[in-house]
């Protein structure tokens, strides 16, 4: 059951980062960029935020993993990748939407403060933006983890060994129906809970203290 | 002019002439609607001129312009004889030599007094750590904030926060400040302590260029009013003039409205 839990928390762990450094960069594309680019932006968030994600992994793992085969080093071979980037990019596209929103809470003025300093765009965005839309997005991206962690679930099915596949296994192997799942279940709260409070009231807190 | 700020220019009397900033031919225009027209100026160093007229006249954006936080639709900007409004300058690098400060202050909430006066330091000079913490505590004792150095703006007063405010633009050494209605947003009895400070820069001999209305600190700081009304210069002259003796209509009758809310204040 341990090593289950391990593959759920890599799962999640790595598809929440690859979120957050995507996320970040389109939802700052999407506020200074170009018409086309946030356009483009937009499609790739329509589309991850639009298909089921079981639907994603499958596509990805039999569609291009099994249907393009070895013609090239082919990640989408391997289930846990697989499952990670889809995860991922849906996520990108979830805390895209978040970072969008703490931008527009903070406002122009920052920004504008920033560059008659003499500070670049990227350093204004780096030094001034970033932490302060990270405060705002704070309550978001803890409910944005428990997403992942829940949905990491989905591994199972194309094969990865996490949680979910090891309350299976116990299931067959046990005949019980019922406490493999309570078990499961109780894993999940455990996963998922601490750190989205965490993440929600570390959020509040700061945004008090600053008066945000 | 003060008999300190006297003595403070005659330090670098010699430098009297050169010109810091100037503008020629400015406009600025939002679709229809212009809001800077016309507008050319020169600010020679140590000078300090001051700029009223009734709000929406196109101040702000005037001095905004100035310091290229937004691009001028015609005209030129030099500092220094350096002209900002051609192509492929580095703007980055002009604004680090001009100091701004806001008529809302908008401080960088997520940092301290001390992180707000650091950044510029730290990111755009990029001095060494040391240097940067001895500037910047030295700009917050300049304007009498250093024991609050560790204070979220939050945690701070607004005219306490403008102060800082202040510091943030003046650490970098910058060629010229200036002010977009620094009091104005502040409660009459924390105005004091803004222009206090503001009259400190000046007997430094400080070059400025203020937008705002506090009357008797223009009169005495002031080396020249500039009457400011539909997006360009109606008049200019010394603050005596303008006391005294306005000679345009509209400037004449803005100062008799000032002068009277003034009193009732």
């Amino acid at each position: 059951m341990l090593g289950g839990v391990s593959a759920t928390l890599l799962i999640s762990i790595f598809s929440f980062f690859l979120g957050l450094a995507i996320g970040l960069v389109l939802a700052f594309m999407k506020a200074y960029g170009s018409k086309p680019t946030q356009i483009l932006i937009d499609v790739f968030e329509k589309i991850f935020r639009g298909i089921p994600e079981l639907v994603l992994m499958l596509l990805f793992y039999f569609g291009i993993g099994f249907g393009l085969g070895y013609q090239f080093p082919n990640p989408f071979r391997n289930a846990f990748f697989t499952v990670t980037f889809v995860l991922g990019l849906r996520s990108a596209a979830n805390q895209s939407q978040i970072f969008k929103g703490a931008i527009r809470g903070l406002g122009e003025e920052q920004m504008v403060v920033a560059r008659s300093l003499g500070l670049s765009r990227l350093q204004s965005v780096i030094h001034v933006m970033i932490p302060q839309v990270f405060i705002f997005s704070a309550p978001g991206l803890g409910s944005e983890y428990a997403l992942l962690v829940k949905d990491s679930s989905y591994a199972f099915i194309i094969g990865v060994v996490e949680m979910m596949a090891i309350t299976d296994w116990i299931r067959k192997g046990t005949g019980d129906t019922v406490t493999p799942y309570l078990l499961a279940a109780f894993l999940y709260i455990i996963l998922t809970f601490p750190i989205a409070t965490w993440l929600d009231t570390w959020g509040s807190r700061r945004k008090k203290q600053l008066g945000l | 002019m003060g008999e300190q700020k006297k003595e403070a220019i005659g330090a670098v009397a010699i430098k009297m002439a050169d010109i810091v900033m100037e503008c020629k031919n400015l406009w600025k225009t939002y679709g229809k609607i212009t809001a800077v027209k016309d507008v050319s100026l020169k600010i020679q160093e140590c000078d300090i001129k001051l700029i009223f007229g009734p709000s929406g006249s196109g101040k702000s954006t005037f001095l905004r312009c100035l310091a290229m936080l937004t691009s001028p639709t015609k005209g030129d900007v030099f500092l220094k004889g350096e002209c900002l409004t051609k192509e492929g300058i580095d703007l980055n690098k002009a604004r680090a030599r001009i100091g701004f400060v806001f008529q809302h202050i908008w401080l960088f909430h997520h940092l301290t007094a001390l992180g707000n006066v650091e950044l510029a330091l730290r990111r755009v000079l990029k001095l060494p750590k040391k240097e940067v913490k001895e500037r910047a505590m030295q700009a917050l004792r300049d304007v009498k904030m250093e024991e609050w150095a560790h204070h979220y703006p939050a945690q701070l007063s607004g005219g306490q926060q403008q102060r800082v405010g202040i510091a943030r633009a003046l650490t970098r050494c910058p060629d010229i400040i200036l002010l977009d209605e620094p009091t104005s947003a502040l409660d009459p009895e924390l105005t004091g302590e803004v222009i206090d400070t503001l009259r400190d820069l000046a007997k430094k001999g400080t070059t400025m260029l203020i937008v705002s209305h506090e009357m008797p600190f223009a009169r005495e700081v002031a080396d020249e009013m500039i009457f400011f009304d539909e997006g360009t210069i109606v008049e200019i002259g010394p603050p005596e003039l303008f006391f005294t003796n306005p000679q345009s209509e509209r400037a004449k009758k803005f100062m008799a409205r000032l002068i009277k809310k003034t009193r009732r204040e």
